[in-house]
C-alpha cells in the first residue's frame, strides 16, 4: 500500500461519527435491571390487554431459563463482551407524551434532531410523499399521512396503539413468525419490547406510499427493543422503509429488535433498511450492538417477500433477515450491502427455507471491509422434501480495503429434493488494480475512483432500494468510503 | 490379542479404560515421539470426548452413534490369515507399483511386493520405521495432524500401533507409484486405528495410492490418521480409493504440510461404505505452493459421506484448487464442508473451491457449506456450489444424436465425474477407478 493510501486510511479511522450527539429531552426511565416487575410495568404503562402481558411474561420466563442454562448465542464470527442484562434500562419514554395530529404539536427539539440527520419531516411530507412514523426512543411522536392511509384501509400505527385498537389481528400474528422461543434476543424482545410499528394492508390494496419509520435511541444506557409486525392480506402490496442513526454514546448500547412479516396469497412485502448507528470510537470502545431477528413468511401461494439492507453502522451487527417460502410459487429475495470499518464486526446473511413447490429465492450479498473490521456472510438455503422444482441463486462477494481486515463466507446449503436447483458462488478480492488504473487514466483521483468502483460493486443492491432511500444510501456509502482507499 | 470394549460404560470411557489397561504393554512404541504423544493424546481425548452433532464440525454426521457399538480393539500383532487369492480382486493389474499390503492396519510382508526402490527411499510399516529411521519419525510424526483439538486424531494418537510409512529423501524421484492396499479381514466387529506417515523431502517426487477394501461383512470402524510432508520443490500425489463395503464406517484424516515451491495433490474417491467422514487438511507453510484437493462421492443405498477440507494459507503467493463432486442415488447423504483460510499477511493467494452435486433420487440429501475465512486483502478467493439434476438439455442433445435415453444419462454422469477423475495422475489407477464408477452408473438407469 502506498503512503498516501495509508494516510487516507488513518484519516478515515480518526473521523468522528457524523450523527453523534444526544437530544435533550426529559425522559422517564425505569431503574436498571430486568425483572418480572419491569415487564409488568412496561405492559401497564402501555395500557396493554391482559393476553399481551401474559405473552410477555412467558417470554421473560423463557429468557431467564435460557440465560441461566448458559444458552448464549456465541456461535457467530463475532468477538464482543456479552451485555449485562441487569445493567441497562428497559423502558424510557419522552415526557411530552405521544400522539400528535399534526407536525405543529411535535416539540421543536425532535424536529431539529431529524433535521440534523438530514431527514426533515416537512420536506419528506411535501416532497417525497412518505408517511413517517417517528419513534423517539420508545413512544411514537409523529404520524403523518394517516388520513390518506385510512382511506385505503391501511393500518400504520405504533405497536402499542395497534395492540389496543386491533387486538384480534395483532394477537393472531404476533410471534407467529418469530416465536419468543426462537432465540435469546427474540425472547428478550418479546418480554420487554417498548414499541415499534404495526402495518396491516387489507385485501387487494396497494399501499399508496412508502411507509417509513426512523428509530432513534436516545436515553443513555437504554437498550431499544422495537417490534415490527407487517401483515399483507391477499393481493396487497406494501413497501416499508426502516432507517436508523443513533447519538454518540460512551457505553455500549444493546439493540435487539424483532421484525415479523406475513404475506398472504398474491401479496408482496418489500422491506428496506438503512442502518447507520454509532460504531464505537477508533479504539473500538462503545458502539451499538445490533442483534436483530428478522423473518418473513410467504404464507399464501404466489406471495413475495424482499429484504434489502444497507448496513454501515453499529459496533456489532448480527442479523439474518429470512424468508419461509411456505406457499407454492412464492419468492424470497435478500439484497444486502454490509460495510464495516474501524473495529466494526458484522455477521449477517439470510435463511431461505423452501417448503412449497416452485419456490424461488435470490440472495445477493456484498460485504466491504476496511481497517481491522471483520465482515461475515452466513446464510442457509434449505430445500424441504416436498419443495419440488425449488430454485435458488446466491452470490456473495466480498471486497477488502486494507491488509488487516477480514472477510468470511459461511453459506449452508441443505437439499432434500432432487428437483431443486441451487447455485451458490462467492468471491473475495480487493479492488482491482486494473480498475483503479483505468479510472486514474480517465483523470479520477484515488478516492473518487474508489467511490465509483464500490458504487458499481453495490449497484445491484442499491437499485433495489426505493428511490428516496437509494439517494440517501449512495450518499451514506460515499461518506463511509472517504479515506478508505486500499 | 484383542480387547473388547466395555459396552456398559459411556463410549468415551470405554476407550479411556482400554487405554489404561493396555498402556505400557501393547501400547508402548518403537519411537520416542510415538510413545510420548500417547499420554498427551489420551488426555486431550478425555477432554474433548467423542464428537456429537452439537459441534459445528459434526453437525450433519452422527459419528457418536456409530462409535457406540460393541467393537473389539485388535491390539495384538496377529493378523488373520489372508492369502494372495483374497487380495487378487483388489490388485490393479496394469499398475506397476511398489505394493504394500496392510491387513487390519498392520503391514503383511508376505503379501507385499515392494520391489526395487531408488536408493534411500524407504517404504515400510510405521512400527519398523520407528526402529530403523527414528530421526525421520521424530521430525515429522504427530506434527501435522492436530491431536490437541481433534478428538478422533487424539484417539488415534493414543492407540497408534502401526500403519504405512514412506520416505523419499532429497532430490529423489520414485517413478513407480507406491501402492498401499488396506484390507479389513475379521469376523469380529473391529475398531481399527492405522496411522500413516509420508515424507517427501526437498526436490523429491512421489505418487502414493491408497485403496481400502474389506473381506468381511462384520461391522468395522476405521479411524485413520495419515500425515504427509512435502519439502521445498517437492511433489506428492496422494490418492485414496474407499471401497470397504456397506458395513464399514470410518473417519479418515489426511493432514499435509508443504514447504516453498512444492505441489501437493490429493484425491479421495468414495465408492462404498456406511458412514464415512474424510478430513483433508493442507497447510501451505511456504511461498509459491500449489495445493490441489479433489473428491468424488458415488453414493448408493444409505451411504453417508462427509468430506471436510481445510486449506490453510499461512504464507503468501500460493495457489489452491479444490473440486468435490457428488452423485447421490437411493437414500445416500453427502456432506461437504470446505474451508479456505487465508492468514493475515498471506497476500497474493489464489484460492478456488467448487462443490457440485447431482441428486438422483427423492430420498438422497446433500448438505454443503463452502467457507472462506480471509484476513488478507490482495487475494483472489472464490467458491461455488451447485446442486441439481442431470441437465435435461444435455440429455436431449444426446438423444437427438441417436443415443438412447439410458445411454445418454450414463454419459452425462460420466462426464460429470470425469472432471474429478481426470485429475488422477496414474493412468492405470485412473482407468481402474473410472471403470468401477462407470459400472455403478450403469446400474442406475
Amino acid at each position: 500500500m502506498s503512503t498516501s493510501e495509508t494516510e487516507y486510511l488513518e484519516g478515515k479511522a480518526s473521523e468522528e461519527y457524523e450523527h453523534g450527539w444526544s437530544t435533550d429531552i426529559e425522559s422517564e426511565t425505569t431503574p436498571k435491571g430486568l425483572s418480572e416487575d419491569i415487564v409488568r410495568y412496561i405492559s401497564d404503562r402501555k395500557n396493554e390487554p391482559e393476553w399481551l402481558l401474559d405473552w410477555r411474561l412467558k417470554a421473560y420466563e423463557y429468557f431467564t431459563d435460557l440465560l441461566e442454562s448458559g444458552h448464549y448465542p456465541d456461535w457467530a464470527h463475532l468477538d464482543y463482551e456479552r451485555p449485562d442484562f441487569q445493567d441497562m434500562h428497559y423502558f424510557s419514554a419522552p415526557k411530552d407524551k405521544a400522539n400528535y395530529e399534526s407536525l405543529d404539536e411535535v416539540p421543536q427539539e425532535i424536529l431539529d434532531t431529524f433535521e440534523r440527520l438530514g431527514i426533515p419531516l416537512e420536506e419528506q411530507k411535501a416532497l417525497t410523499g412518505v408517511a413517517v412514523d417517528a419513534v423517539m426512543d420508545s413512544v411514537s411522536v409523529a404520524t403523518t399521512f394517516k388520513e390518506k392511509l385510512k382511506e385505503k384501509g391501511v393500518i400504520f400505527k405504533s405497536f402499542g396503539e395497534a395492540a389496543r385498537d386491533h387486538p384480534v389481528i395483532v394477537r393472531q400474528h404476533l410471534g407467529s413468525v418469530v416465536p419468543y422461543t426462537d432465540n435469546l434476543y427474540a425472547a428478550l424482545n418479546s418480554a420487554v419490547f417498548s414499541d415499534g410499528s404495526f402495518v396491516y394492508v387489507p385485501e387487494g390494496v396497494e399501499c399508496p406510499m412508502e411507509l417509513s419509520t426512523y428509530f432513534r435511541m436516545n436515553e443513555k444506557g437504554t437498550g431499544q427493543f422495537e417490534r415490527t409486525l407487517i401483515v399483507a392480506e391477499p393481493g396487497a402490496y406494501v413497501s416499508y422503509l426502516e432507517g436508523c442513526t443513533a447519538p454518540m454514546r460512551k457505553e455500549t448500547q444493546l439493540h435487539a429488535a424483532v421484525v415479523e412479516l406475513i404475506a398472504h396469497e398474491d401479496s408482496e412485502i418489500k422491506y428496506s433498511t438503512i442502518q447507520n448507528w454509532y460504531p464505537g470510537d477508533e479504539e473500538g470502545n462503545g458502539g451499538i450492538y445490533n442483534l436483530v431477528t428478522k423473518r418473513g413468511i410467504c404464507k399464501g401461494d404466489n406471495s413475495k417477500i424482499s429484504w434489502t439492507q444497507l448496513e454501515t453502522g453499529s459496533a456489532v451487527t448480527q442479523k439474518y433477515p429470512s424468508v419461509i417460502l411456505a406457499g407454492d410459487d412464492t419468492v424470497g429475495e435478500f439484497y444486502s450491502v454490509a460495510f464495516t470499518k474501524g473495529h466494526q464486526q458484522a455477521d449477517t446473511g439470510t435463511k431461505m427455507q423452501h417448503i412449497g413447490k416452485d419456490t424461488k429465492s435470490t440472495i445477493i450479498s456484498k460485504g466491504i471491509s476496511a481497517d481491522v473490521a471483520d465482515n461475515s456472510y452466513r446464510g442457509l438455503v434449505k430445500v424441504g422434501k416436498n419443495a419440488d422444482d425449488a430454485r435458488n441463486f446466491s452470490q456473495c462477494d466480498s471486497m477488502l480495503l486494507g491488509p488487516d481486515c477480514g472477510a468470511h463466507t459461511y453459506p449452508y446449503i441443505e437439499s432434500a429434493n432432487p428437483s431443486a436447483q441451487i447455485e451458490h458462488e462467492a468471491t473475495t478480492s480487493k479492488v482491482g488494480e486494473d480498475q483503479m488504473f483505468y479510472c486514474h487514466q480517465r483523470g479520477l483521483g484515488e478516492e473518487e475512483a474508489l467511490k465509483l468502483i464500490v458504487n458499481g460493486f453495490c449497484k445491484e443492491i442499491l437499485q433495489e432500494l426505493p428511490m428516496e432511500f437509494a439517494v440517501e444510501a449512495k450518499e451514506l456509502l460515499a461518506i463511509e468510503l472517504e479515506g478508505s482507499v486500499g | 490379542m484383542t480387547t473388547a470394549l466395555d459396552t456398559d460404560s459411556d463410549p468415551k470411557d470405554r476407550f479411556i479404560s482400554a487405554f489404561e489397561v493396555n498402556h505400557g504393554q501393547t501400547l508402548n512404541g518403537t519411537s520416542a515421539s510415538i510413545s510420548k504423544q500417547r499420554e498427551d493424546a489420551i488426555e486431550h481425548f478425555a477432554e474433548l470426548g467423542i464428537p456429537t452433532n452439537d459441534l459445528e464440525l459434526w453437525k450433519y454426521t452422527n459419528i457418536a452413534k456409530i462409535i457406540d457399538r460393541p467393537y473389539t480393539l485388535p491390539l495384538g500383532a496377529e493378523p488373520p490369515s489372508v492369502d494372495e487369492s483374497d487380495i487378487a480382486p483388489f490388485l490393479i493389474d496394469d499398475m506397476n507399483a511398489h505394493r504394500v499390503v496392510l491387513v487390519n492396519g498392520r503391514v503383511d510382508e508376505s503379501l507385499s511386493d515392494i520391489g526395487e526402490l531408488p536408493s534411500g527411499v524407504v517404504v515400510s510399516s510405521l512400527a519398523q520405521a520407528g526402529d530403523e529411521h527414528p530421526d525421520v519419525v521424530e521430525e515429522h510424526y504427530g506434527r501435522y495432524a492436530d491431536y490437541e483439538d481433534d478428538a478422533m486424531t487424539a484417539l488415534n494418537t493414543a492407540f497408534v500401533q502401526d500403519g504405512a510409512f514412506a520416505y523419499v529423501p532429497s532430490g529423489t524421484i520414485v517413478e513407480k507409484p507406491i501402492f498401499f492396499l488396506h484390507i479389513t479381514a475379521s469376523d469380529e466387529d473391529l475398531f481399527l486405528q492405522p496411522r500413516h506417515l509420508f515424507v517427501v523431502e526437498d526436490g523429491a517426487i512421489a505418487k502414493i495410492v491408497e485403496a481400502q477394501h474389506a473381506l468381511t461383512d462384520a461391522q468395522t470402524f476405521t479411524n485413520t490418521v495419515g500425515e504427509a510432508f512435502v519439502g521445498e520443490r517437492g511433489n506428492l500425489d496422494h490418492y485414496l480409493f474407499q471401497d470397504e463395503g456397506h458395513s464399514a464406517s470410518q473417519v479418515h484424516t489426511r493432514a499435509a504440510q508443504q514447504k516453498d515451491n512444492s505441489v501437493y495433490s490429493t484425491q479421495a474417491v468414495t465408492y462404498t461404505g456406511e458412514v464415512i467422514r474424510n478430513n483433508a487438511t493442507v497447510e501451505a507453510d511456504g511461498t509459491f505452493c500449489e495445493s490441489n484437493l479433489f473428491g468424488l462421492v458415488i453414493g448408493k443405498d444409505d451411504m453417508h459421506v462427509d468430506n471436510h477440507t481445510r486449506m490453510d494459507h499461512v504464507q503468501p503467493d500460493c495457489n489452491s484448487n479444490e473440486l468435490y463432486k457428488h452423485v447421490l442415488n437411493d437414500e445416500s447423504t453427502a456432506v461437504f464442508n470446505g474451508k479456505v483460510y487465508v492468514a493475515r499477511g498471506s497476500q497474493r493467494i489464489d484460492a478456488y473451491q467448487q462443490n457440485d452435486t447431482l441428486v438422483m433420487d427423492n430420498d438422497a440429501q446433500i448438505y454443503t457449506k463452502p467457507e472462506l475465512e480471509i484476513y488478507a486483502d490482495d487475494v483472489e478467493c472464490s467458491h461455488g456450489a451447485t446442486t441439481g439434476q442431470v441437465d435435461e438439455e444435455g440429455v436431449f442433445y444426446l438423444r437427438s444424436r441417436g443415443i438412447s435415453e439410458r445411454q445418454a444419462r450414463i454419459l452425462m454422469l460420466q462426464a460429470f465425474s470425469e472432471e474429478v477423475l481426470s485429475e488422477l495422475g496414474i493412468d492405470a489407477f485412473r482407468d481402474h477407478v473410472t471403470e468401477l464408477v462407470r459400472d455403478r452408473f450403469a446400474t442406475y438407469v
